[in-house]
């Protein structure tokens, strides 16, 4: 047993590797000459630049008295539009504008392309988090099955899955499933990340449910309870109990891995970051902010499942 | 208890069984029960006692033979045997109880799913059958709360909860302090004077002595010896039964 005395000693160690840590990295940063400007990074995460109204076609502007109406009427067509609701306007009565045009502004606050980012990678996650769960159940069925064409067909999935880049399946789904099925690359990224973590899934479950006593299946079915009833009333509450920390760190990963998605034409967090280093010439600075936006969901994600480990842990 | 006219309830005949992994587990092994018998199995470790006693409800399958189980063909294609099982309570040594519910929700479980019973008469059902055990002070425990004794008396009411015309006990003590023992027994003596027929297999030699109406010895996959208690203990005709009670009592 150590002595409270000597735990302190080595939480001291630990505070001054971290601070050892923290001012090399510092360091390096300035032997590169790197001029560091962080001052430039939070306007990309939200701004109070507003929202813009655009022009939506080439036409003539006309302005009320009052200044808090315009109307566009169009160049060459019988179309008007009528805008109202704004702040400041920044064109002027009788102005010939183009489409997409700014026309007027909103004031207040507004997301920038980081906070954008971070909800489509939310989203990307929670519907991939939810397909991949059913599938993982399925096919982890499917991987203790007895019946020979369940059993394959499962081992066949998980196998394929686990045996190539997640990277490749994106661009399989992306290229070939998608373009066949017609889908979305929004539908294409979700089900290439459902696809990928389901066969982990698979395997997370089947060893929970393996990690029940055979003798819970057992009396279950010497009470006359079929083998269905039996998962589903005896085994498998006990099975999510024991799988509920392995799943929890794969989708911390399936968070992690949906950043992948980025080489399709969809921008999540990773290919806003990407976008925010064109436009800034900043890239230590987005890519740290990055790295600790995927923190904060993983890290939520890691709270909420230790909450509900403590709730189900009744004996 | 013994009636020569009681209905046979089960009929083992020619009962043989081989591991998957090629150990023999019983070699062509008979066996009868009549309603309201109480038959005690006895053997050393590895004898087939429990193989043959989990071969009645279909938990374990068998090589050769016909098992017949309240007139029913228990291992033939045609068995249905949820129904069947419904009819035959188990015991585990293990307890087994379902650890994510509590006593009673163990006991309605079944009755419910199972039984179709409603809640409110599986509850009536259920509350009674856990008072019959001397538990109707720990419905809401957990079976994590619950000392071995009081799981397994749990575990037997919840076999009881389905109404079963027979009840198997495997080893039903063996996992249990010594001084929960009693509770246990006392239990299935309760039964065992109720008229239900019963298979236990058992280590508890002054339990067999007492209640059982006839005790079968298992040695190495077969029935070696059965007689009613008095003669298998005091003076049976069997050397190999003789060397094993001479090894336990001594």
């Amino acid at each position: 047993m150590q002595t409270s005395s000597q735990r302190w000693w080595w939480y001291a160690v630990y505070v001054a590797v971290m601070i050892v840590l923290g001012v090399a990295v510092h360091a390096a940063g300035k032997r590169v000459e790197y001029t560091w400007r962080w001052e430039r990074i939070p306007q990309y995460l939200i701004s109070n630049d507003g929202t813009e109204r655009n022009a939506p076609f080439d036409g003539f502007v006309s302005i009320a008295a009052d200044q808090k109406t315009l109307t566009l009427k169009e160049l060459r067509g019988g179309r008007t539009q009528t805008l109202t609701g704004f702040d400041d306007l920044l064109v002027g009565d009788g102005d010939l504008v183009f489409q997409n045009d700014p026309l007027a502004r909103k004031r207040g606050w507004v997301a920038g392309p980081l906070a954008i980012g971070l909800w489509m990678t939310l989203k990307i996650s929670a519907i991939a988090l939810v397909f991949s769960m059913l599938l993982g159940l399925v096919a982890g069925l499917g991987r203790i099955a007895k019946n020979p064409a369940v059993y394959g067909l499962a081992t066949s999935y998980v196998e394929l899955i686990r045996g190539t880049p997640l990277l490749v399946q994106i661009f399989i789904f992306y290229f070939f499933v998608g373009t066949v099925l017609n889908l979305s690359a929004f539908t294409a990224g979700v089900a290439a990340l459902a696809v990928f973590t389901g066969a982990y899934v698979a395997e997370i479950i089947r060893a929970g449910i393996e990690a029940v006593p055979r003798g819970q299946m057992e009396a279950a079915r010497s009470l006359g309870m079929s083998v269905p009833q039996a998962m589903r009333h005896v085994v498998l509450p006990q099975a999510f109990k024991k799988t509920l920390p392995p799943l929890a760190g794969q989708f911390i990963n399936l968070i992690k891995d949906s950043s992948l998605v980025s080489v399709m034409a969809l921008t999540d967090l990773t290919k806003a970051g990407r976008e925010v280093v064109a436009s800034t010439f900043s890239p230590f600075e987005v890519w740290f902010t990055v790295a600790a936006m995927y923190l904060l969901l993983t890290g939520s994600l890691s709270i909420v499942v230790r909450r509900l480990e403590k709730r189900l842990a009744h004996d | 208890m013994t009636d020569t006219d009681a209905e046979v309830l089960i009929d083992a005949r020619g009962v043989g069984k081989i591991f998957a992994n090629g150990v023999v587990g019983l070699k062509n092994v008979s066996l009868r029960v009549k309603r309201g018998e109480v038959v005690c199995i006895i053997g050393p470790s590895g004898s087939g006692k429990s193989t043959l006693l989990r071969t009645l409800n279909a938990l374990e399958t068998i090589s050769t033979g016909e098992i017949e189980v309240l007139g029913q063909s228990v291992h033939g294609a045609k068995a249905d045997l949820n129904r069947l099982r419904t009819r035959v309570g188990m015991v585990f040594q293990a307890f087994n109880l379902f650890p994510h519910k509590t006593a009673l929700e163990n006991l309605t479980l079944a009755t419910q799913i199972v039984g179709r019973l409603s809640a409110a008469d599986a509850r009536m059902r259920c509350e009674a059958l856990l008072a019959k055990v001397g538990l109707a002070d720990k419905h809401d425990a957990h079976p994590a709360q619950l000392s071995g004794g009081q799981q397994q008396r749990v575990a037997i009411a919840r076999a009881l909860a389905m109404q079963p015309d027979i009840m198997l006990f495997d080893e039903p003590t063996s996992a249990l302090d010594p001084e929960k023992v009693n509770e246990v027994l006392d239990v299935m003596k309760v039964l065992a004077g109720e008229g239900m027929t019963m298979c236990v297999v058992t280590h508890e030699m002054g339990f067999a002595r007492a209640v059982a109406d006839r005790v079968v010895f298992m040695d190495a996959g077969e029935v070696v010896y059965q007689d009613e208690p008095e003669r298998f203990f005091d003076a049976p005709d069997n050397e190999r039964l003789r060397a094993f009670l001479g090894q336990i009592l001594k």
